[in-house]
Order: structure tokens, then sequence, then C-alpha cells
């Protein structure tokens, strides 16, 4: 654990409370709680690989493995650990709290690895949680359907496959055939295996399969990418009629402009905490002024090499950044980072 | 969420799946040979290669057939049915270490997993279980083997079929528990399966073979050998098509394979249940 890392994190923390201190403004129609997200943490066992030693000392999101500094006798056993039983930990979500309400659009942001879909997972049920609890009131669906089709079958079989695999009946199947069909607008192209259609066709049927199970909470990791301008059209609609019907949408993107059109409120998550919870205008605004300055940092680091075994170099660059408070959207970092680097060794 | 269900709503959650267990099933099976020209033909060619091999290798080359009359039935029905045990153990230990993606994108309940890969053997095995009694009939009429004569008793394989059914499901829900906690044991599970084969009577009676044990290693090894599930479930399948004296029909054995099928099946179904929540974590 690098003092860089560190700072980032405590800082972020340390600035943005979770929701409920801040309130987010309701825009349209919110009901009720429908899910509450209480402190999750959430921990992967990672097989395989020298990973572990190289990820102690690097993510921040492995923090959780214990850092220390190895005897010669310890380096002599494990240095033939890293290929046999080589496990390490991944602490992915680190205490994440927020509630969602009926009739919202819930965009979440955050960089590469920030622990987004992790968190979207977890809401779903479909990660365990190591700690914390996640209540839900009615069935989230993910739009992850794509994991269930057989790439081999025809889209109509796996209209039917998709369709079973989020709940669905056999004749709810059959009644909402049609539809599928048509919102996802490949014609037909749904007699033929799925591994014929284009990108955009096999990403506007799994929308359509997913989005025809009515969910009550619909969870959406980057589906939206590919697909033309009518098609996105069409999803936002699906979305917005979605939350009509009193249900709530999540949406995991990296394009803030898809965040910013579809969503009510965004979460901004980073390095497997919350940072910022609000409306979706102020959010964006801020996580774009955040991606600006990493991108600064970025580039200026890029001198000294960005690869694992250039990082430590860059870190203590990065600290001198962070001082002067570049790197991160918050000041008053120098004195969090004094007082956490103790807890780091 | 992410908390598993009491045991009896667990149940009900699985039953209210069953559509999807069966197309995910038939759909497995029938994509697994959809890239070749030969196609769905596979499903049936590949046990009939694999028992020609064991029938050149065991019935004529070694000639290990010991009191056993006609060698090719005796091997084609083991070698047949103990695919469907041997593929439903392999499948079950994969069935939710190699589906890890579709555990974390959706929500039903795991055991759909295991169950629709052994739903998805199921529907391989039933076309190659016409040709195996194609087989088992036609053998009877090479060489110096007596005509085997198609009896009411044939229409009783289903039942052991469906009882293999269950058992196999049984097993397929420990592997996949197993497997699923320590991915190492996957690499096992070929040797033991190997183990079960040779000791189980699929290619060559070993309780024949156990005879020529010393009188206190025979007393020991051959209820062993005699009881345990594959050869019991084997036992039941070739007293049902061979009409052979050392293999009278028997409702002891009957017995046992039920009893097999049910216990294996009740706690292969607890096992994986108690995992519920930890699939797809690691």
């Amino acid at each position: 654990m690098t003092e860089a890392d560190l700072d980032l994190d405590v800082d972020l923390e340390g600035e943005f409370e979770p929701e409920d201190l801040q309130g987010p403004k309701p825009v349209a129609h919110v009901g009720p709680p429908v899910l509450v997200v209480d402190d999750l943490h959430i921990v992967y066992r990672v097989f395989g690989g020298k990973a572990r030693a190289a990820a102690k000392s690097g993510a921040a999101n492995v923090r959780a493995a214990k850092v220390e500094k190895p005897s010669f006798v310890k380096r002599l056993l494990s240095s033939g650990s890293g290929h046999v039983g080589a496990v390490s930990e991944v602490h992915a979500v680190r205490g994440i709290s927020f509630v969602a309400r009926h009739g919202e659009a819930i965009g979440i942001v955050g960089v590469n690895g920030s622990g987004k879909s992790t968190l979207l997972r977890a809401v779903a049920g479909l990660i365990p949680p190591a700690s914390g609890s996640v209540y839900v009131d009615g069935e989230p669906a993910l739009l992850g359907v794509n994991a269930a089709l057989m790439p081999q079958l025809t889209g109509e079989r796996n209209i039917m496959i998709g369709g079973l695999a989020l709940g669905m009946t056999p004749q709810e199947v059959d009644e909402r055939f049609d539809e599928v069909v048509e919102f996802a607008d490949i014609g037909d192209f749904v007699y033929l295996p799925m591994k014929t259609y284009s990108s955009g066709m096999a990403a506007r049927l799994r929308f359509a399969i997913s989005s025809a199970a009515r969910p009550e909470i619909l969870m959406i990791d980057e589906a939206l990418a590919t697909g033309d301008a009518a098609f996105k059209a069409r999803s936002k609609a699906r979305i917005d009629e979605v939350r009509k019907n009193a249900g709530t949408v999540f949406l995991v993107s990296h394009s803030i402009a898809t965040i910013e059109a579809m969503c009510t409120r965004v979460l901004w998550v980073h390095q497997g905490q919350l940072v910022m919870d609000g409306p979706a205008d102020e959010v964006a605004e801020a996580y774009k002024e955040f991606v600006r300055a990493h991108r600064r940092a970025n580039t200026s680091a890029r001198a000294g090499g960005v690869g694992p075994r250039a990082r430590s170099k860059r870190r203590n660059r990065e600290v001198a950044e962070a001082k002067t408070g570049d790197a991160t959207p918050s000041d008053g970092q120098a004195t969090d980072a004094a007082d956490a680097k103790p807890t780091a060794e | 969420m992410g908390v598993r269900p009491p045991l009896l709503d667990y149940v009900r959650d699985v039953f209210s799946r069953w559509a999807f267990i069966r197309v995910l099933g038939t759909s497995t099976a029938y994509a697994k040979n959809q890239n070749n020209y030969l196609g769905q033909l596979w499903a049936l060619l590949n046990p009939i290669l694999n028992a020609t091999v064991y029938v050149l290798v065991f019935g004529i080359l070694l000639d290990a057939s010991r009191g056993v009359d006609n060698s090719i039935a005796f091997i084609v029905i083991g070698v047949f049915l103990f695919r469907f045990i041997d593929q439903s153990v392999h499948g079950g230990a994969q069935s939710i270490a190699k589906k890890t993606n579709l555990i974390r994108s959706l929500h039903f309940p795991r055991a759909v997993l295991p169950m629709s890969q052994v739903v998805s053997l199921l529907t391989t095995l039933v076309p190659t279980l016409v040709v195996m009694c194609a087989i088992v009939l036609l053998s009877g009429l090479v060489g110096s083997n007596e005509p085997i004569p198609v009896t009411w008793e044939w229409l009783l394989l289903p039942c052991i079929v469906a009882l293999l059914w269950l058992f196999n499901t049984g097993l397929a829900f420990i592997m996949a528990r197993i497997v699923a906690i320590t991915p190492d044991l996957d690499n096992i599970i070929n040797f033991v399966m190997r183990f079960a084969m040779y000791g189980s009577g699929v290619i060559f009676p070993v309780t024949k073979y156990a005879e020529e044990l010393p009188q206190a290693a025979q007393a020991i090894v051959e209820p062993i050998l005699e009881y345990q599930p594959i050869g019991v479930f084997l036992y039941v399948a070739r007293s049902i098509l061979m009409q052979e004296e050392s293999f009278p029909p028997s409702g002891e054995m009957w017995l046992w394979a039920v009893g097999w099928a049910v216990v294996t099946l009740v706690v292969g179904f607890i096992v994986f249940w108690r995992g519920e929540e930890r699939y797809g974590r690691d």
C-alpha cells in the first residue's frame, strides 16, 4: 500500500458522506424505498498466477490482503507458491450504503475496476456479500442474459432460453416473442444461429430479451454501448417505461452522456467506495472534473512509465501531485493522508 | 439478497424452473454437436466407437469375459450406461465452475445447472439406448452366442434408466458443490472414475474375478463390489436385456437400485443446497 493510493481513498471517503446525509433530490415520481444497501463489502477469491504479491502492493482494492515484509525463509517458501495454490483476495466493494426508491433511474459511474459491475451484481443478489446486507422489495433482473444464451443456436431458441432464465414461463415467452423480435429489429435473422449476427444485432436481441421480462428492478451493465441511434432511442423509451411503472433502473456505463441522458440520480464509485451520490447533473459534473484531473495526472506520469514495474516511481510522483491538490477533486487530503499513513503499515 | 433460502422454498423454486432446466438441457445437448458435418449423428457414433474399442480389447483380445456367454452384449450395456454416469459426474463437476458468468449475471436456484446438465446427457442417452438394444439383439446372432429374445421385461429398461437419472443427478449435485468450492478436485475425478469403471464390472465381470481372492479378502470385497451403486445399476440393466444364468432377474437388486437412487438424490440435493449462497463468489 502506498501513500498515493491511500490518501486518494481516504480523502474521497472523508469528503462525501452516503446519500442519507446529502439527500438526493427526487426528480420524477419517486416512491417508497425499493432497495436498501447497508455497508456492503464484496471480497473475491482469485485463483492463479503470481498476482498475489503484485496485487498486495498494487491496486488499492486488494488492501484486504495483509501486507507484511517477508523474511528470507518466508520468501524462499513462497517463491513457488505463486504457482502452487495461488489464491488472492480482491476487496472489490468496500462499505457502500445507499437507498433506492421506486421510479428512480440510477446511474453508476467510476473508472475501470472501481467496482461498478461488482456492486451491481451484488445488489442483484448474484454475488454473496462478505459482510453487510442488501434488502430488496421485488426481484431484481440484471441485464446480463447473454451469459445464458448459446451462440450456436437460433435467435428463436435463445429467446426461449433467455426468457426462461429470467424466470418467465414458456407461455409468457411465447406471448412476448413477436414483441421481442420487433424491439430487437432483427427480422428473419431470428431463425438463424446467433453466431451469425452482427454485434449490434446480438446486443439488441439481448436487451430485448432481458427487458421483456418487465422486472421491477432493471439493471443494465454497459449494454447500450452497441446499437445505432434508433435503438438507443428505443432503449431509452423502454427504460422510461420501467420507471413509470414504479420500477427502478440501474445503469452502469462509461459514457457519461448516456448516464446524464437516462438517469435521475448518479452514484460515483471509486476503488470500491461511494464517492458521491446525488442528482445526475451534479455528480456527472464532478465526475467529469475528476476524470480530467486523472487524465492530467496520468499524462504527466507517463514520462516515468505506467507499467507495474514503473508504478512505484509513478506513485511517488502522484504523491507530489496529490499534495498540490491536483489528482483528486478535493482538498485537505494532506492532513488525511498524514493521519492514514500509520494505519497502512 | 444473497442468503440461502429454506430447503422447502428452495425445492419449490427449483420445481418452478423445470421448463428452464429442460430447455437449457436439451439446448446444451443440441449445441454441443452443432459444429461439425455429421452434427447430431455424433451423439450416436461416439458411444458406438467407444464400445467397439472395449469389445475389441477386452472381449476379443484379452477374452476377459469369464462366465459370461455373450460378452458383446455385456460390454455394450456396461459401456453405454457407464458413460452416462461418467459424463454426469464430469458435467456436474463443471456445471457450476464453468458457468460462473451465468451465475454472476442471473438470479435463479443454482440447482438448475447440475440438473440441466444431467437432463442434457439424458436426451443424448435416449437415442443411444435404442442403438444399444439393437447391438444387443445383433450380438445374439454372432458366433456361438444364443439369440437374445425380446421379452416383456425390456419394458423395464426405461425404469432403470429413470432411476439411474435420479442417481446421476444426485452425483452431479455433490460433484458440483465439491468442485465449485475446491476447483483442484476436478483433476482427480478422472482417476476416481477410471477406478470406478474397472471396479464395477463395466467391461468384465469383476465379481467373478473377486472369487479368486483369498477367503478373508473375498468376504469384504465381494459385497462391496456387488452392492455398490454402479454395479447394482449395471446388474439390473443386464438382467433385463440379457437372458443369461449369470444375471437372473432379482427383486433385491431392484430395491438396491431404488435405494441408491433416492438416497444419492436426497443427499446430493441437500449437500448442494447448503452451498447455495457461496456459488459464484469465486
